[in-house]
């Protein structure tokens, strides 16, 4: 045995050297798949890592299960229990209702230190409040209050003891604790001390029902996170606690687990399409070799080598590169994937790259595993090479082909170069479909791609440039109508913009009326069951919604959010598409008479859940006619609103005269190109320094936006398409080489009956230019079709895309595919030319 | 003497209808151990082929070969090529060396493929019987064809084969190179008992083979 492998070995190395060109090009395709699969590796565990971290945050801890309204003796008697590895409580006082904060939800609490840990609001500097007068709070909050992140600082903030009165309560702290605030975070925490909390609230434990003072939480983990609620349940049987409820974080929840798992997706993608690029290049590297070096293998089986050994040999030579290979692509991938994590998720700020030895035991076994699957076939064939076979190896399907030519036309450069493609009728037929499929697939993709909207998909989200909303559109209680968040001055210097091109008001406010029979007769044939039950699964309000509808259909009064519009965004909100019932007319509009109703967002239809076209209405003892039903767009509608209303738009102007002060909700711009810098750092400025609560909303950062959630498909889909289109190619570079090594010896014979070079070389290049031409022909008739038919049916169903007719990837390929149609040949020849003829052609 | 060598109707074909060409027709043949055989014929009369099935190189399409009391068609590929470089060594008329070895290492290949150490003693007085002392670490390039064929010898020889068979071993020879390669070669056969079937064009080579076999059109005609 010892005697075999040496031999072996010997072969195995001494084949090495002899190939050095290609095992360069092979150590380059290991490098290549290595750095893939560790980059591929690296994001899969930094996302999934990143991922989890997310949901930790939105569900707000990172505690394995969660109780609600415990009192001490019961979060003592759980705290205690053997299972439970760690625990903390938590006291709720209320939420801070500073303007100022508008728009996050800050919460005064208690909390025991292990609760501030698992909840990421852990003080990074300073510590957690000791004494009634201290707070710690995050970097955010501070930032909103206005106060610098420095410990020592005095905050001040207004809550309700009582969520039922308007009554609030304003206490003014210390800052003892600040650490980095996360948006991704539900909220944020303002910890006091125990002592704020139990004097200012008499039993801690379960509040009212409503009431947020004195509620206590606590949160506990266990060992590990397996079977969460199991161990939770049971922690609870162990204590005999009836009347408190553990939840398993959700976070944890093999649902969420398996939908990280889903995120991840596009990286199994990518390692599949890896392995396969990976393949195909070593694949095709070795061969080619083989193919080269096939009477070689034909002679060792001649002299004794057995089937076995000969494929040992090239595995051999596969595993000797990957020695080589696979550390300098480790390296480079995982430098790759630093560069990658952060671009990719471009949600989180902090991504986190992920280290684990798992990332490189991974790729090295991949990337190994797919060069040995890649050397597995070429070695077959070498161990396969009968040694009679080795002998007389030619290029063409066995026992095929004509018997007869009827043909007197001589032999010319072309006929011949025509009549060599169908020597191996399989193998053209395969090169040419896989060039094709790569192509025709890129074409669809970028169709596909180039069909997408910016502007329709924005329509939907930003009707103007610049939308600015009052700070109290959002807010948990409902918009106030009496926030001056945009004040006039405001106005005036957004009017004297440079390039200001079109403006649009927004006004609204609540009132109240009790609904006409027709409507009435429209919301109950309108929220039939089945609606209603679909309605229920997937609105979480749902039950505040019922008792709303159930009330407005008991004619008791309802609330009609009535807004007042004009300019860009009334001409958005009756824009294509967005009229369900009657005809909305400007003119008659604008005379204030007439109102237009909202509807729910459904395809345009006669009966809809909200007054009838036609009736009238009264409005703050106005009497206004129904001109048209609308669905709802998100630019007016979006921010808190009732449960149950029935929005309702007038002009701004008559909005005004009804009630004559009143503060704008939203404020919509357009400005030219130019005006743009100028616009945005006016409102960053006044945000700044006037009106912290205020949101900005321009359709530059929304594309920008845009642009990057689509990123990784756009990026997947090419990649897909490349790497086909690279397998063509590769299949091509194969067979062309293959097809001009093994017809060595023919083309000596050629030359020695009188073909010159160059006219050898033509030839060649003629059936390199036959594979392109058959290749592009097809491609650019099946893309058309493609495109033409398929991308613009998906085209018309997507609202947000327009279809074009491109096939810009296809000319951008058709120069490339002849370059390298002429240039292989070419160099392949070259190669041959080493060898003189008399030596070709005295090879056996 | 007994038989080791034997072919019953051995046929070979090439080619489809209606172009089929008869390389060997029924052949039947006897070569005893420790004959000294050579087969003659023009080119295309099928000798090569014969010497191929003779060796397992190739398989017939109906009769069969038997070596050593071993029916060759019934052995897969795999058993074939670990008999043939246990019991037969080959001389081509091209050498056949592996150009990524050395003279020696080309020697010893057959017997380390086979697993087995090369007898170091045997394989030198191969060696200096041929000639090849000083030329042990050279590569197959740098040799003139007598050199190379010198090594052929030495590599079939190596593994103390019971049959060698050489097709046209001196065809690329100049006649005296060629008379020292057929000296050495029956010296050899002589020294180890060993069988030779030669395949030549060279009726003075012939001449000192024991006996001579002619082949035309895939007959044979003694």
């Amino acid at each position: 045995m010892k005697e075999q492998n040496i031999i072996v070995k010997t072969l195995t190395i001494r084949s090495l050297r002899k190939n050095k060109g290609r095992n360069l090009a092979a150590i380059l395709a290991i490098i290549l798949t290595t750095m893939m699969f560790t980059t591929l590796f690296t994001l899969a565990q930094s996302m999934g890592k990143n991922m989890t971290e997310m949901y930790l945050h939105q569900s707000g801890t990172k505690a394995h299960a969660t109780g609600k309204g415990v009192s001490d003796e019961e979060a003592e008697k759980i705290a205690s229990h053997p299972d439970v590895a760690s625990s903390g409580r938590s006291i709720v006082v209320g939420l801070a209702e500073n303007l100022r904060l508008a728009g996050r939800q800050v919460e005064i609490r208690y909390g025991e230190d292990q609760y501030a840990k698992d909840g990421f609001a852990w003080p990074e500097t300073g510590r957690m409040p000791e004494r009634k007068d201290e707070i710690a709070l995050d970097t955010l909050v501070a930032e909103r209050l206005g106060i610098e992140p420095k410990l020592g600082e005095q905050v001040t903030l207004e809550w309700r003891k009582d969520t039922r009165l308007e009554e609030q309560t304003s206490d003014t702290f210390t800052l003892c604790g600040l650490w980095e605030g996360n948006l991704s975070s539900y909220a944020s925490m303002a910890w006091v001390s125990e002592d704020f909390v139990r004097e200012n609230c008499g039993a801690v434990g379960e509040p009212e029902d409503g009431q947020a003072l004195g509620l206590q939480m606590i949160g506990i983990s266990f060992a590990d996170t397996e079977h969460i609620q199991e161990k939770a349940d049971k922690v609870l049987a162990d204590c005999g606690l009836t009347g408190v409820e553990l939840t398993e974080n959700l976070a944890y929840a093999e649902e969420v687990q398996q939908s990280i798992r889903m995120e991840n997706l596009p990286v199994y993608v990518g390692m599949l399409l890896t392995f396969l690029a990976g393949y195909l290049i070593i694949y095709n590297v070795f061969q080619i070799s083989v193919a080269s070096d096939i009477q070689f293998y034909g002679k060792l089986k001649t002299l004794g080598a057995t089937r076995k050994q000969i494929r040992k040999m090239i595995l051999g030579q596969g595993s000797f590169l990957s020695v080589i290979g696979i550390p300098a692509g480790l390296i480079l991938g995982y430098l790759l994937g630093i560069v990658l994590v952060p671009i990719l998720m471009s949600k989180t700020e902090n991504a986190l790259v992920s280290a684990n030895p798992v990332i490189f035991a991974g790729a090295v076994l991949f990337a190994f595993f797919t060069v040995m699957i890649s050397c597995l076939l070429p070695a077959r064939l070498a161990g396969r090479v009968s040694p009679m076979e080795a002998l007389r190896y030619t290029d063409a399907d066995a026992g095929s082909g004509k018997k007869m030519k009827r043909s007197t036309n001589g032999a010319s450069l072309q006929g011949m170069a025509w009549a060599n493609l169908w020597r191996n009728k399989k193998r053209t037929v395969l090169v040419v479909s896989s060039l094709t499929l790569g192509l025709a697939l890129m074409s669809f993709f970028y169709a596909k791609n180039a069909s997408f909207d910016v502007e329709k998909y924005l329509a939907e989200l930003a009707a103007a440039d610049f939308q600015i909303d009052d700070a109290t559109n959002e807010k948990v209680g409902g918009y106030d109508p009496q926030s001056q968040t945009i004040r006039p001055e405001l106005i005036d210097e957004i009017a004297s913009l440079e390039g200001l091109e079109a403006t649009g008001r927004l006004y609204s406010r609540e009132t109240s009326q009790s609904l006409s029979g027709r409507a009435r007769e429209n919301l109950e044939s309108f929220y039939d069951g089945e609606r209603l039950e679909e309605f229920e699964a997937d609105y979480p309000d749902f039950p505040n919604w019922k008792r709303g509808f159930d009330e407005a259909l008991g004619g008791k009064e309802t609330i009609h959010t009535i807004y007042g519009a004009d300019g860009i965004i009334l001409d958005a909100a009756v824009g294509d598409g967005y009229v369900l019932s009657g005809t909305y007319d400007p003119e008659q509009f604008a005379t204030g008479e007439y109102a237009l109703a909202i509807g729910p967002s459904v395809e345009p239809q006669e009966l809809l859940p909200t007054y009838s076209v036609g009736e009238t209405v009264i409005i703050e003892g106005r009497e206004f006619t129904i001109m048209a039903v609308l669905s709802p767009l998100r630019p007016m509608t979006a921010g808190m609103t009732p449960s149950f209303d029935i929005p309702l738009v007038i002009p701004a102007d008559v909005y005004t005269e009804l009630w004559p002060d009143s503060h704008l909700r939203k404020y919509y711009f357009n400005v030219a190109d130019e005006g743009m810098e100028e616009a945005g750092e006016l409102l960053n400025s006044y945000q700044q320094t006037k009106a912290v609560g205020m949101s900005i909303t321009d359709r530059k950062s929304m594309t920008l936006q845009y642009e990057a959630e689509t990123r990784s498909s756009a990026v997947i889909g090419y990649a897909i398409s490349v790497v086909i289109a690279l397998v063509g190619v590769l299949n091509f570079v194969n067979s062309m080489v293959t097809a001009i090594i093994s017809r060595k010896k023919e083309f000596a014979m050629i030359q020695s009956v009188g073909m010159t070079k160059r006219q050898l070389g033509r030839m060649l290049a003629f059936e390199g230019l036959g594979y392109a031409g058959i290749t592009l022909a097809v491609s650019y008739i099946l893309s058309a079709f493609i495109v033409g038919v398929v991308v613009r049916a998906i085209a018309e169903e997507g609202y947000t895309s327009t279809f074009h007719f491109t096939l810009l990837p296809l000319a951008v390929c058709t120069p490339v595919l002849i370059g390298f149609a002429v240039l292989i040949p070419y160099i392949c020849f070259r190669n041959l030319e080493k060898q003189s003829v008399t030596e070709r052609l005295r090879m056996s | 003497m007994s038989i080791i060598l034997s072919t019953t109707k051995l046929t070979k074909r090439y080619g489809k209808e209606p172009n089929i060409v008869n390389a060997l027709n029924e052949v039947d043949l006897v070569i005893e151990q420790g004959e000294f055989v050579a087969i003659i014929g023009t080119s295309g009369s099928g000798k090569s082929t014969l010497l191929n099935m003779l060796g397992g190189l190739d398989r017939p399409d109906s009769g069969s070969v038997r070596v050593d009391n071993y029916e060759l068609g019934k052995l897969n590929d795999e058993d074939l090529t670990v008999f043939r470089r246990q019991r037969i060594g080959f001389i081509f008329q091209n050498y056949n060396l592996v150009p990524v070895l050395n003279v020696y290492e080309n020697i010893v290949m057959p017997i380390q493929l086979d697993g087995k150490k090369p007898d170091k003693r045997f394989i030198h007085e191969i060696v200096s019987m041929l000639g090849l002392d000083k030329k042990l670490y050279n590569m197959p390039n740098t040799l003139s064809g007598g050199q190379q064929q010198r090594v052929a010898i030495a590599r079939a020889l190596a593994s103390k084969p019971a049959i060698i068979l050489a097709d046209e071993p001196t065809g690329n020879l100049d006649s005296r190179t060629s008379d020292e390669v057929i000296e050495l070669l029956k010296a050899s056969g002589r020294k180890f008992h060993q069988t030779i079937v030669m395949i030549t064009h060279n009726p003075e080579i012939a001449v000192q083979a024991d006996r001579r076999i002619r082949i035309e059109d895939g007959n044979i005609c003694e």
